[in-house]
């Protein structure tokens, strides 16, 4: 209602030849300041999304090869599993893919002990899998809790700190950084879909639940420690 | 002091992100190791050095006072020019050290300074192609090349937060900028240390090569990337038949356990 009136209300006449000056400064204007460049990162902001793209790297590979592990396991046991299993996986390889091509697009070296993580990640899924169903979802549980929390913790950073001033001292994000930060975002919902999907499998029946989801996310905090630095 | 080394020694590979260039203003110092800019007096007197005086007197200070005298400064910018390095009592002066610090990196950035970062991947030149390009950047200052070894190698902070540093991002742009396979895993590693290596050599080589416009030099390196290569081959064939042979018999023992 109120929009319709205020549309309606008719715009005050004035001479012409002072009407230019009225003019609000529009399009034009406004992409040349869009067009402006960014004063450059600082040192510290660099170093922060190099360890961003080498953990998060490290940590999609891990999740696809615990999934890999879960599957060569589980998928011809319990046929009830395997298209739940195959779409989470299918996920974490698009993850996984999308941090591989940020890693080389932005020439930030790799963690140093992948093939470590390759192994461990692998063996995890394999492990819990041979313990049950349950365990292995327990698992997944563990898992996603963790990278759902360090998610949240690099978009808090990734929101918070990298405004920008272009010279004439208005302030923005950069592209580059709005990228990453809907990526991770999105790759946070999934994986938090997958916790949520790893509770109704009835993770919480595995048997020795506390031993196996704390201690997985002890690893998992360990691991992430290491992938940052390492 | 001696953990701040280690650490540092530890960064041979460390390497920050690259932002994406279009969306920043580029940099005052966008030039690595190296304080100034291409239009300051330091890099007038250093090119000049690497150009004309290196070749007469070799890697040593009087080839900087030389160029001192030729562009008409006061010798007494030699303090300035190395100010930026630490005195040292192992290696050479402050000033020469900045002289090695810029023919390495000044050369490693005009090694790549044409190639847009956009350009396609199928317009990009080969490695092989930029590691002779490289070394070909070597040929003017090639008889004073085994002074310039050994200067770079002696162990000590040089080494450890310059030669070793140099090497490593020049073979990560060797990489970067060519049309060779980049990796996500250890490969990433390997391949640098490879290309590393084979420049080195090719470097040691060339400190020695009598041979007319050092042909032996570059066959040598030719020769030393293309066995790189294949040595890299040979090592992915062999993991691809390990896991073959692995899954089948994986399989293998699965389908008897089925029968039962």
């Amino acid at each position: 209602m109120l929009k319709n009136i205020i549309a309606r209300t008719p715009i005050r006449r004035s001479f012409s030849a002072l009407s230019s000056l009225k003019q609000i400064p529009s399009d034009g204007d406004k992409g040349s300041t869009q067009n402006l460049k960014y004063e450059p990162l600082s040192e510290a902001q660099e170093a922060y999304l190099d360890r961003v793209v080498r953990v998060d790297q490290a940590g999609e590979l891990g999740a696809d090869y615990i999934y890999a592990g879960q599957y060569f396991v589980l998928a011809n046991k319990y046929p009830h599993l395997k298209p739940v299993l195959q779409h989470m996986w299918d996920q974490e390889i698009h993850h996984h893919n999308t941090f591989n091509t940020l890693q080389l697009k932005n020439r930030v070296r790799p963690s140093l002990i992948t093939p470590l993580w390759k192994l461990g990640a692998f063996a995890m899924g394999a492990g819990t899998a041979i313990i049950s169903p349950q365990a292995a979802m327990a698992c997944t549980e563990a898992v996603e809790t963790v990278i759902g929390g360090h998610y949240n913790e690099q978009l808090r950073c990734l929101t918070n700190q990298y405004e920008l001033e272009k010279p004439d001292s208005s302030f923005g994000i950069p592209a580059e950084i709005k990228d990453l930060t809907s990526t991770i975002r999105q790759f946070r919902d999934d994986e938090l879909e997958h916790l949520n999907t790893a509770i109704e499998y009835d993770s919480k029946k595995a048997v020795p639940y506390m031993l196996l989801t704390e201690g997985i996310k002890g690893i998992c905090k360990v691991a992430i420690w290491t992938a940052e630095r390492v | 002091m001696i953990s701040k080394r280690l650490i540092a020694g530890s960064r041979i590979f460390a390497r920050g992100y690259r932002p994406a260039g279009f969306e920043y203003i580029n940099p005052i110092n966008s030039r690595g190791p190296l304080k100034y800019g291409k239009d300051s007096p330091q890099y007038k007197v250093l090119s000049h050095t690497l150009a004309k005086s290196v070749p007469m007197y070799g890697f040593n200070e009087r080839a900087i006072v030389n160029s001192l005298n030729e562009l008409g400064y006061p010798s007494t910018m030699l303090s300035v020019i190395g100010s930026s390095n630490g005195p040292s009592f192992f290696h050479s002066s402050p000033a020469l050290m900045e002289l090695l610090k810029f023919h390495l990196v000044d050369k490693r950035l005009n090694l790549t300074e044409n190639i847009s970062l956009e350009t396609p991947v199928d317009q990009l030149p080969s490695l092989e192609h930029l590691v002779i390009k490289r070394l070909e950047m070597n040929v003017p200052v090639a008889k004073h090349l085994s002074q310039l070894l050994s200067q770079l190698s002696i162990p000590g902070p040089f080494l450890v937060d310059y030669s070793m540093p140099e090497l490593h991002r020049l073979s990560d742009d060797m990489i970067y900028f060519s049309t060779e396979k980049d990796h996500n895993d250890f490969a990433w590693y390997s391949k640098r240390l490879a290309v590393s290596c084979a420049y080195v050599s090719s470097e040691l080589f060339m400190a020695q090569d009598r041979s007319p416009d050092y042909k032996e030099t570059f066959e040598f390196a030719r020769e030393k990337l293309h066995r790189v290569s294949t040595l890299g081959e040979y090592y992915n064939n062999t993991e691809e038949f390990a896991w073959y042979t692995l899954l089948s018999t994986i399989n293998l023992v699965k389908s008897q356990l089925a029968r039962g």
